[in-house]
């Protein structure tokens, strides 16, 4: 395939499957402008590394691997860095504000969200996103049977906040 | 409220916000992603910056031991700045190799802790640096004067010289109770932060800690 044509395919799947940048984007960075920039270095490690993309997992797998590796490293680096404005129109995946969350639940399961380390927001966004046990496996570099482990205790932890809520 | 029903609003949020995005296909045709610029090559342009500057240094000093190869005395301190500087551009290439063989196609676990190690070098390198830094202020002096003025410092006689290391001392057990005690006040992303939080060795403390907590995220 021409390199225009990878290219093109590259876009297309992209553009099928940018909700998991947002995901994650969403769930290691809160500024609106960090976002943008971190989902453009998304865009470009997605990019250098879809030549040896070969099929081997499902894209969706592939991009959610490299998107949190991104992520957790664009993560320690830009702590250390002050922030910059950028402006909408030269980011790759424009993204908007997001609204207040009006469900209770939703915040609350957001703050939870920010409140765990990365990795295991990393798990969190992929159990909660549906992900097979043995595809959160791949994608962490875990064991199918520590993934298991650790789901249990993410059910067990929203159980105890949903209660925890119910009674205030 | 169930899981499944967390799940289900979880789901419709994101697709919500998913239909208030979109993505510039134009720009992204444009773009030349392959050059774009990302903060572990902004990182691996100043360490590369690190590296040609101690190099340089290196053979500069290299320069000046072989023309004053007969004279101990300013020898010594040269030799002593190039070891400083040979120790410095080895953690420089070691790190520049660890960023090199980054691969984002590994799994997230293997990544996080390539990166906490990096982390935990570029700490280390820091913290010796810094901590190296004000008793190597007499030998650069000493080299410095020579090869710039041809000015011999050992004539200002042996108090000028010891006060000149005790200076150093002094600054050095100053800099780490300060950072100690006014380093959290600063802001977290400032510079000066930095420097504090690696005299104080609580970014060590902090690059450990995270080490240790991907271990145990991958032991279950």
């Amino acid at each position: 395939m021409t390199t225009n044509g990878l290219h093109a395919e590259f876009v297309d799947r992209l553009e099928r499957h940018r909700g998991i940048l947002l995901k994650v984007a969403g769930a290691y960075c809160h500024r609106l402008a960090d976002r943008e920039d971190l989902v453009q270095e998304m865009i470009v490690a997605l990019w250098r590394a879809y030549g040896g993309f070969g099929g081997r997992a499902a894209f969706s797998t592939w991009m959610y691997r490299i998107a949190v590796n991104v992520a957790i490293s664009f993560r320690r680096r830009e702590a250390r860095r002050p922030h910059e404005t950028g402006t909408a129109s030269d980011a790759i995946l424009q993204l908007t504000a997001p609204e207040p969350e009006t469900d209770e639940s939703l915040a609350a399961l957001r703050a939870l969200i920010g409140e765990l380390d990365p990795l295991n927001r990393a798990l969190m966004l992929l159990y909660l996103d549906d992900c097979p046990q043995a595809e959160i496996a791949e994608i962490l570099g875990i064991s199918a049977t520590n993934v298991a482990t650790k789901i249990g205790r993410i059910k067990e932890r929203l159980k105890r906040e949903a209660a925890g809520r119910s009674y205030r | 409220m169930e899981i499944e029903e967390l799940k289900r609003l979880w789901a419709e949020s994101n697709r919500k916000l998913e239909a208030s995005t979109r993505l510039n296909t134009a720009l992204l045709r444009q773009s030349n992603l392959r050059t774009a610029d990302t903060s572990l090559k902004r990182l691996s342009r100043g360490i590369a910056f690190e590296l040609v500057v101690n190099v340089a240094g290196i053979v500069l000093l290299g320069a000046f031991i072989a023309s004053h190869l007969h004279q101990p005395r300013f020898v010594v301190p040269a030799v002593a700045l190039d070891l400083y500087g040979i120790a410095l551009v080895i953690a420089a290439v070691r790190q520049l190799a660890e960023l090199g063989a980054m691969d984002y196609d590994e799994p997230v676990v293997a990544i996080a802790r390539r990166l906490e190690q990096l982390r935990l070098e570029r700490v280390r390198t820091t913290f010796w640096t810094l901590l190296l830094a004000p008793l190597m202020w007499l030998p650069l002096l000493i080299v410095g004067m020579q090869a710039l003025f041809g000015v011999d410092c050992y004539a200002a006689g042996l108090p000028w010289l010891a006060a000149n290391v005790i200076f150093g001392l002094a600054v050095i057990v100053a800099a780490i109770f300060i950072s100690k005690r006014y380093g959290p006040r600063l802001g977290a992303s400032t510079p000066m932060r930095a420097v504090a939080d690696a005299f104080a060795g609580r970014s060590l403390k902090a690059a450990l800690e995270s080490l240790d907590s991907i271990r145990r995220f991958e032991e279950g």
